[in-house]
């Protein structure tokens, strides 16, 4: 079934893996689609970065089937047509942005032009730097252009714009979606749920190696009910929660935050328990408390 | 799709070129690497031979030349390797390199070219130090001699990639320090195999070192211990033995 579907770019089937003793992931099946960004999200350690490894060839399961391209990943003709930016990837000091840009592109068969990668990423006005006298967000905007020189069919993202600025942020994630609108795979992790939401076609919520969710934004959203309020209030957390349409309360500070299937019924119900409410807040709710939802769903079945 | 997967599969032509014209811009750019590896050799041989000496027989200039050359050698491929993946390794440089279509040997060759242009620039240095002291050679025993010289780089480059795939960036550097220093001391190439200690001499006869260094000896017209064809044989078995040990490191790290 999963081999018939030709809009599948990199799979994982079944794949467990054990690292120093520990399962990372048990079974986890997930797929990556041409033209698609697939984001995969999730807390430190819950098997994000050891599935772009299995993906990418580095790392090889202990069971299941990776495939890339059809493929076994390790296999360099696989290799050819994807583009990698690790998380963590020092570049060489000595060489220039330009030398070592003109270089990357020279493992690829038909890598774009030089000064086109460099314009696309970014980096035009840095051609001649050397890459030890980059900033940290520079960096990664070199490892960016060092991913997409190839044109790569399939771009694995691993936290790509943790040490950047707003506006080269902004400027990434506009060729990201160019890329995936001209037919490419985009496979993203990240821990800023922001950038997920922006980017992403799909959403994959991982915890303990295994996939939690997966859908669109919008439906993953849409799991906890729609909308938070945010307010000043005297009353507890069980209090609130006793309101008609909540079910999240959370005090943090003197600030509650409130997730509600309901907006209306909870702001009026919590108008009328609470005179000295203040600082009223109404907002879609965000991934970030979708996920945030979902991973203590989680965490209270596990205990 | 098969041709096209195919297609994508055939490295692009010049990509070994270019990764070894990279690598040797690389090397040469870091002058705090560059200048120990050049120099070193050079004074050792100038202070210890014909310094201390002070007016050394050509023959003797020409026994420790045989020496130095090998001491030379194996200090950029033992550093650049050993000490440089390691640190590399650390910076996921080396990851992102094995994700990227470059093939694993073109990454070797790289390196490796990057340690023979740094050996022969200190091997030029000593030779024009030995010429000054006095050495003349016949030209096809100085081509011999620098191919004994710049062929120690290979053995010892892939003891230095099994050491960098193994280790951190400070294990490495301490253990190519102590293969560097211990090779050229128990190995005869400062003071010759004869004057050692026997049973350092013994010791000795497990390092590459040795055993390349009686086959330079044997090239300037220097007395030997032992045959060449036995040297040959053993750097041999220690070559392969090194080049299998530097890919299960290859394949078996994490990254």
């Amino acid at each position: 079934m999963f081999d018939q579907d030709l809009s599948i770019v990199a799979a994982l089937k079944g794949v467990s893996k054990r690292l120093g003793g520990n399962p990372v992931l048990s079974g986890l099946d997930l797929a990556v689609r041409a033209g698609e960004v697939t984001a995969l999200l999730g807390p430190n350690g819950a098997g994000k970065t050891t599935s772009v490894g299995l993906l990418t060839g580095r790392i090889k399961p202990d069971a299941g089937r990776v495939t890339l391209f059809g493929l076994d990943p390790s296999r360099s003709a696989s290799r050819a047509r994807m583009g990698v930016m690790l998380q963590a990837a020092g570049l060489p000091d000595v060489l220039t942005v330009e030398e070592l840009v003109t270089l990357q592109s020279g493992y690829y068969r038909d890598p774009r032009p030089v000064a086109e990668t460099l314009a696309i990423a970014g980096l035009a006005d840095l051609a001649r730097r050397r890459c030890a006298a980059l900033s940290g967000g520079q960096a990664r905007r070199v490892q960016y252009a060092m991913a997409i020189c190839g044109r790569p069919d399939l771009l694995v993202l691993d936290e790509p714009t943790g040490a950047m600025d707003r506006e080269s942020r902004h400027a990434l994630w506009a060729t990201v979606r160019e890329a995936a609108n001209d037919g490419a795979a985009v496979l993203l992790t990240s821990h800023d749920l922001a950038e997920a939401d922006a980017l992403a076609d799909r959403v994959l919520v991982m915890e303990r190696g295994q996939i939690l969710a997966d859908d669109t934004p919008a439906a993953i959203r849409a799991l906890v009910g729609g909308s938070t309020i945010r307010c000043r209030t005297v009353l507890s957390p069980a209090n609130v929660l006793a309101l008609p349409g909540a079910h999240r309360a959370e005090a943090s500070g003197a600030e509650m935050l409130i997730v509600t299937g309901n907006a209306v019924a909870t702001v009026g119900a919590l108008i009328a328990a609470d005179a000295a409410l203040a600082d009223l807040r109404v907002a879609d709710a965000s991934l970030e408390d979708a996920i945030t939802g979902l991973l203590q769903g989680e965490r209270r079945i596990a205990a | 799709m098969s041709a096209l997967t195919m297609n994508a599969a055939a490295p692009r032509s010049g990509v070994w070129r270019r990764e070894c014209l990279a690598e040797i811009r690389m090397a040469w750019r870091l002058p705090q690497f560059l200048l120990p590896t050049v120099l070193t050799p050079a004074a050792f041989y100038g202070l210890f031979t014909i310094a201390i000496a002070q007016t050394p027989s050509p023959a003797m200039a020409a026994a420790s030349l045989a020496g130095y050359g090998v001491f030379a050698a194996i200090g950029p491929a033992l550093f650049g390797f050993g000490a440089g993946v390691a640190m590399e390794r650390e910076q996921g440089r080396i990851e992102l390199k094995r994700v990227s279509p470059l093939p694993p040997g073109a990454f070797v060759a790289g390196k490796l070219c990057a340690a023979l242009s740094t050996t022969a620039a200190a091997l030029a240095l000593i030779y024009a130090l030995a010429v000054f002291a006095g050495v003349r050679l016949a030209p096809e025993q100085w081509i011999l001699l620098a191919a004994v010289h710049l062929g120690s780089t290979v053995p010892h480059a892939l003891i230095g990639l099994g050491i960098g795939m193994r280790m951190g960036g400070k294990g490495a550097v301490a253990s190519a320090n102590g293969l560097f220093l211990g090779s050229a001391v128990i190995g005869g190439l400062w003071i010759p195999s004869a004057y050692l200690p026997h049973w350092m001499q013994g010791l000795g006869q497990a390092t590459p070192a040795f055993h390349l260094g009686q086959l330079a000896r044997g090239v300037v017209g220097a007395d030997t211990i032992g045959q060449s064809w036995v040297h040959g044989a053993v750097i041999a078995v220690i070559t392969v033995a090194a080049a299998v040990w530097a890919r299960t490191g290859w394949r078996r790290s994490p990254a």
